[in-house]
C-alpha cells in the first residue's frame, strides 16, 4: 500500500494496479489511429473561414495537381446519405449535406491522398469563396436567439422549484444578489481525434476513440442507410476523453463515404486546431444567484437563472439547477435556464457538463453568503444539511457530505484558518483558504455483458463499454474475479467493440455501476448453475443449501465447509466452460429499456429520477498563496474527501479524483477559449495558448475517500466518480483567493490580472 | 434568405498580402500551412534514403523530405507506441531518445535523425524483456489513466533522470512541465520519478 495505492478502507476493493497497466507502459496499448491498416489513405479536412453564410465556390484544381492526391469529398458528396441527428450525434449539422456554412471551422472538404504530407498538401491549396454573413458569436453580440432551456431536451424537462421564492427572498434579512460566469472551455485531451474506415464489401468497421461504440454503430448505420449489423465500430483504448468522444461528429460519415468512394480504407487525423471547431467543448454560461437566510444561518430563498450558448440549429442545453436547486435545505427555490443561439458549433458534455458551471455559480454564491453572514463557510453548509431535498422532498439514499468535510478539515487543519480576510501571510505571499461542496448524481443505464468462467479457473469478460482511463476494464475484471472467486490475473476483459454485448455510453459517470451490475449478474447466473449441479443428488457437496454456497480460492464452498474444486464442479455439468449473458436492466427502467440499449440510446435512470434521490458528495478544501507585487496565484495545496458509495478500487478512484481536482484547478486558473466577438471564432486554437496544467502548476493533492455504504443506489452499490472531483474545486479556489485578497472574482477563469488593484 | 454582405476569395496569396485587413483571413490548414511556401514547388515532392536506426534496429526508408520523425516511426515503421498529440512541440506525447537525449520527435524532420540511434518506449524495456525501472515506477505510482501521454512522460522522464533534473520533486515538476496529461496524473508522475530515479542513473 501506498499514496498511490491506499489502503480499502471499509466497501472498498482492493488497489489493484489496472490490467492493462504494462500495455500502457511498453508502448502496446493500441489507440485507434495506432491499429494497422493495409493499403491506407490518408484524409485531411478542409474547413470553412467563416461563421455563418454560404459557400459559394470551391476551388480544387490545384489541389488535384498534388502527386498522390486521390480525392476531395465535399458539398454533394454525401448525397444518397442522412444527415446526422443530434443526440447520439454531436449536431444535427451535416456539413457537406448542403452549402449553409453554420460555424467557424465547419468542414466543407475532405482531401484524400496517398501520404500525409501529399493530403496536408493538397488540403492547403484548396480556396473557398463565401456568401459571408455577419455572425454573431456568443452572449452580447447581435441576432442571437433566446430560447427556455426548459423542455429543450429530454434531459431537462423543467425548470425546478418550490415554494415562494420571491416572497421568501423579500422577507430574508440577509441577502445576496449577484452574477457568475464562466468561460468556453475545450476538452483537449492529448490524443487527437480520428476516424479510420475500411469497407469489406459491404461491411463497414470503424476504428475511432468513442465512448459509445454501440450509440455510433447504429446512428453511422442510420446516415449511410445500411443495416446496422453491418457496421462494427471498434476503440480498444481511447486516449483521454472527458466527453469530447461521446457524441459522433459529422466526420465519421464522410471518411466513411470516402473510403467506400474510393475503394480503400482512409484515416484522418484531426490536427489540434481542427479540433476546436469540428469537436464539440463546454460552452459558456452566465448566472444570476439571489440567496436569502435568517440570522442565524438558514436559507429561505435559493434563486438561480442560468444562461447558456449553443449552436443555431441544436438546442444542447445542461440545465444544472437540476442539482443545484437540490443541494441544501432551502426553503423556496426558484430557477431559469434560457439557452442562446449562436453561430457556433453545437456545444457537447465536457467532464460533469451541468455541475461544472453551476455548482461553480452556487458554491461561490454560498461563500458570499457566508461572509455576509459572518460565517464559517463550512458551518454555513452545515446549518443548511437538509434531511429531504427541496424539490420533490424525497429522502437521499445516502448523504456523506458533512462526513466529507470532517475529514477534509481535519486533513487540511482548517481549524488554523484565520478567518479575516487578507489575516494570513508568509513573507511575501498572502494565504488564503477556501471550500466548496461537490455532488454529481448517480447515474445507471441498463447493461449486457457475458462472462465466461473455465474450469481450470479462468474468466472472460465481453461488455462493449470503453476504457476511457477510468479503470472500467480493471473493475469489471475486480467484479468477475470477486464473485466468481478466482484469481484476478485468471481474469481477461474485452471492451471497446460494438460487436460485443452492448453498453450504454461511457458518461455521466454510470459505467462503473452499470458495467459492474451487469457483470454482477452474468457472474451470479454461472454460480447458480455450478451451485445446482454440486448440490443435487450424488454431486460432490449434495444436500448442500445453494443459499449459503460460495465460490472461493478456485473452489465451491458450502456453508457447512465442505468444498470442491471447480474442476470437479465443472466435471459434474460435463463441461469446461459456463458462459451466461446477462442484460441488466436498473430498478424503474421502461419496458423499452433493453431495446432502446441495443439501439445506442441508452436510457438513464438514477440521479433524482427515481424514489430517493441519488447523488455522490465531496469537501474541497483549498489554500492559495497570491504573491503581494505579482499577484502570481499558486495552489500549494488542496485536499477533496469524497463518499462515492462502493469503492471497486481504492488506486483508480483515488487517480480519477487527484486528476478531477486538477481539471478543477485548470478551471479555476487557466483554462478558456478566447472567442473573437467580430467573427466568431476561437482564437486560441493550441495547446500553448490553451492553457491546461502542466506538472509545475500542481502541488500537494490529497485525496481522502470516505467509507460510504448504499445498498439501495444499485445492485453494485457504486457511486460514479470520474466528475465527481472537478466540481467544486473552482468555487474553492475563488473562495481563498476571496479569503486572501478580499477580492471577489465571479468570472472565471482567475488570473492574476483579476487581482491588481 | 442570407443577406449577400461580402464575396471574399480566399487562397494563400491574398492572406499574404490582406492579412492587415482580412477579418477572415488564415491559413485553411492550420497544422503546417506556416511552413508552407506559398505557391507549391516540385523541390518539396523529393524523396530521400533515410537510414534510421531505431531501438538498435536498422531501417532503411524512402521519404517524402517533409516527414517528421514522429510519423517515420509510426507510419513507416510500424512503432505505434509513439504518440502524436499535437504536432506542435507543444504536449510532449512524442517524446523519444535521440543518442539519449530527449527529442520531440515531431519537430523533427526523419532525415534530421538519419544516422542517428533513435529510442522509442518499445525500446525502453530490456532483451529480457523485464520492465526498465521507470516503466515498473509508473505502474506501481499508477502516474498514468488514459495511458495516452504515458510513453512520452516515460521517454521524458528517462531524459529528466539522465540529464540530472531530478534532484528534488520540485524540479522534477518543472523538468517535466514539457509533458501534458490532461488525465492529470502529475503527482504520481513526480513519485513514479522518485521511485525509479536511483536505478535509472545506473541503467
Amino acid at each position: 500500500m501506498s499514496k498511490e495505492a491506499p489502503a480499502p478502507r471499509e466497501n472498498m476493493g482492493a488497489p489493484v494496479p489496472r490490467f492493462d497497466a504494462r500495455l500502457k507502459v511498453t508502448g502496446g496499448a493500441t489507440y485507434p489511429a495506432d491499429i494497422p491498416v493495409a493499403d491506407l489513405a490518408y484524409g485531411v479536412l478542409v474547413t470553412s473561414l467563416v461563421a455563418r453564410g454560404s459557400l459559394a465556390q470551391l476551388h480544387t484544381d490545384k489541389a488535384a495537381t498534388v502527386p498522390g492526391f486521390l480525392g476531395l469529398f465535399r458539398h454533394g458528396d454525401m448525397a444518397g446519405t442522412q444527415p446526422p441527428k443530434f443526440g447520439v450525434a454531436a449536431s444535427s449539422i451535416g456539413p457537406l449535406h448542403g452549402d449553409r456554412i453554420f460555424h467557424d471551422g465547419q468542414i466543407i472538404a475532405l482531401v484524400v491522398a496517398e501520404t500525409y504530407e501529399a493530403a496536408m498538401e493538397a488540403a492547403s491549396l484548396v480556396t473557398a469563396e463565401y456568401d459571408e454573413e455577419r455572425p454573431s458569436a456568443g452572449f452580447d453580440t447581435q441576432g442571437t436567439e433566446t430560447t427556455p432551456g426548459a423542455g429543450a431536451s429530454p434531459l431537462f424537462g423543467e425548470d425546478v422549484h418550490a415554494g415562494d421564492f420571491d416572497a421568501a427572498y423579500a422577507a430574508a434579512p440577509v441577502k445576496i444578489d449577484e452574477h457568475y460566469s464562466t468561460p468556453t472551455q475545450h476538452h483537449n485531451p492529448i490524443e487527437l481525434f480520428s476516424t479510420t474506415a475500411a469497407w469489406r464489401g459491404d461491411q463497414l468497421t470503424i476504428y475511432e476513440p468513442t465512448q459509445n461504440v454501440t450509440g455510433w454503430k447504429t446512428e453511422l448505420s442510420r446516415q449511410l442507410g445500411i443495416d446496422p449489423n453491418r457496421v462494427r465500430v471498434i476503440s480498444p483504448y481511447v486516449g483521454g476523453a472527458f466527453g469530447s468522444k461521446g457524441p459522433m461528429t459529422a466526420r465519421t460519415a464522410i471518411v466513411a463515404v470516402a473510403a467506400r468512394r474510393l475503394g480503400r480504407p482512409v484515416r484522418c487525423v484531426v490536427t489540434r486546431m481542427q479540433a476546436y471547431g469540428t469537436q464539440t467543448y463546454r460552452a459558456e454560461t452566465r448566472h444570476r444567484v439571489r440567496i436569502g437566510a435568517e440570522r442565524g444561518g438558514h436559507i429561505t430563498a435559493f434563486g438561480h437563472e442560468g444562461w447558456e450558448v449553443t449552436s443555431r440549429p441544436d438546442a444542447y442545453v445542461v440545465g444544472g439547477t437540476i442539482a443545484t436547486g437540490r443541494l441544501y435545505a432551502y426553503g423556496s427555490v426558484a430557477t431559469h435556464v434560457d439557452l442562446v443561439h449562436a453561430d457556433r458549433n453545437t456545444p457537447g458534455y465536457m467532464r460533469s457538463p451541468p455541475e461544472t458551471p453551476y455548482v461553480y455559480a452556487l458554491e461561490n454564491a454560498m461563500d458570499e453568503m457566508a461572509v455576509a453572514l459572518a460565517m464559517d463557510p463550512i458551518e454555513f453548509r452545515r446549518v443548511n444539511e437538509p434531511t429531504r431535498e427541496p424539490i420533490g422532498g424525497k429522502p437521499f439514499s445516502s448523504r456523506s457530505l458533512l462526513a466529507c468535510y470532517d475529514e477534509a478539515s481535519k486533513a487540511f487543519g482548517w481549524s488554523d484558518r484565520e478567518s479575516a480576510v487578507g489575516s494570513m501571510r508568509d513573507g511575501d505571499w498572502m494565504i488564503g483558504m477556501g471550500c466548496a461542496t461537490a455532488v454529481y448524481p448517480t447515474n445507471i443505464a441498463p447493461c449486457a455483458a457475458r462472462v465466461q468462467l473455465m474450469a481450470d479457473g479462468h474468466a472472460r469478460v465481453q461488455c462493449g463499454c470503453h476504457e476511457i482511463g477510468t479503470g472500467i476494464r480493471t473493475v469489471a475484471g475486480q467484479m468477475a474475479a470477486e464473485r466468481l472467486g478466482v484469481e484476478l490475473t485468471k481474469v481477461s476483459v474485452e471492451m471497446g467493440d460494438s460487436a460485443l454485448p452492448p453498453a450504454p455510453v461511457s458518461g455521466g459517470s454510470n459505467s462503473t455501476a452499470s458495467v459492474c451490475s451487469a457483470v454482477m449478474k452474468a457472474c451470479d447466473a454461472i454460480r447458480n448453475r455450478l451451485f445446482l449441479a454440486v448440490s443435487g443428488e450424488g454431486a460432490p457437496l449434495a444436500g448442500a443449501a445453494n443459499s449459503g454456497m460460495s465460490l472461493g480460492n478456485g473452489q465451491v464452498i458450502a456453508a457447512d465447509g465442505r468444498t470442491v474444486t471447480l474442476a470437479d464442479a465443472f466435471a459434474t455439468l460435463q463441461t469446461v466452460l459456463i458462459e451466461e449473458y446477462a442484460e441488466f436492466t436498473p430498478k424503474g427502467a421502461s419496458p423499452q429499456a433493453l431495446k432502446k440499449l441495443y439501439a445506442g440510446q441508452p436510457e438513464f435512470r438514477g440521479g433524482e429520477r427515481d424514489d430517493a434521490v441519488k447523488y455522490a458528495f465531496g469537501a474541497e478544501l483549498v489554500e492559495v498563496r497570491i504573491h503581494t507585487l505579482t499577484r502570481e496565484i499558486r495552489i500549494p495545496r488542496i485536499v477533496g474527501a469524497f463518499a462515492a458509495g462502493r469503492i471497486m478500487n481504492p488506486r483508480t478512484a483515488r487517480s480519477q479524483l487527484m486528476g478531477g481536482m486538477i481539471w478543477g484547478i485548470g478551471s479555476a486558473l487557466q483554462e478558456e477559449t478566447e472567442v473573437d466577438p467580430r467573427n466568431a471564432r476561437y482564437v486560441n486554437k493550441d495547446l500553448q495558448d490553451y492553457l491546461v496544467p502542466v506538472n509545475a502548476d500542481i502541488g500537494d493533492v490529497q485525496v481522502i475517500l470516505v467509507p460510504e455504504t448504499d445498498p439501495q443506489v444499485n445492485p453494485a452499490g457504486v457511486k460514479g466518480l470520474g466528475e465527481l472531483g472537478n466540481v467544486g474545486t473552482p468555487a474553492a479556489v475563488a473562495s481563498a483567493v476571496y479569503h486572501a485578497t478580499g477580492i471577489r472574482v465571479r468570472d472565471l477563469p482567475i488570473r492574476l490580472d483579476n487581482l491588481l488593484t | 434568405m442570407a443577406n449577400r454582405l461580402s464575396r471574399i476569395r480566399l487562397s494563400r496569396r491574398n492572406f499574404m498580402v490582406g492579412s492587415a485587413t482580412a477579418a477572415v483571413a488564415m491559413p485553411l490548414v492550420g497544422a503546417r500551412a506556416g511552413s508552407q511556401p506559398e505557391r507549391p514547388s516540385e523541390t518539396i515532392r523529393y524523396t530521400a534514403p533515410v537510414k534510421l536506426t531505431i531501438n538498435h534496429q536498422p531501417y532503411e526508408l524512402n521519404l517524402d523530405l517533409r516527414t517528421t520523425l514522429l510519423d517515420a516511426i509510426r507510419d513507416h515503421t510500424g512503432l505505434t507506441g509513439t504518440k502524436k498529440g499535437c504536432d506542435h512541440g507543444q504536449c510532449g506525447a512524442c517524446t523519444v531518445l535521440i543518442n539519449g537525449t530527449r527529442v520531440l520527435s515531431c519537430l523533427t524532420f526523419a532525415v534530421m535523425a538519419d544516422g542517428r540511434e533513435v529510442t522509442t518506449i518499445e525500446g525502453l524495456a530490456r532483451e529480457d524483456s523485464s520492465l526498465h525501472p521507470m516503466q515498473q515506477a509508473f505502474i506501481d505510482c499508477d502516474a498514468f489513466q488514459c495511458g495516452y501521454c504515458t510513453p512520452g512522460q516515460i521517454m521524458s522522464a528517462v531524459g529528466c533522470v539522465h540529464e540530472g533534473h531530478a534532484a528534488s520533486e520540485g524540479e522534477i515538476r518543472e523538468y517535466m512541465s514539457g509533458n501534458l496529461c490532461r488525465c492529470a496524473a502529475y503527482p504520481n508522475v513526480v513519485a513514479a520519478i522518485l521511485q525509479a530515479r536511483d536505478e535509472t542513473r545506473k541503467a
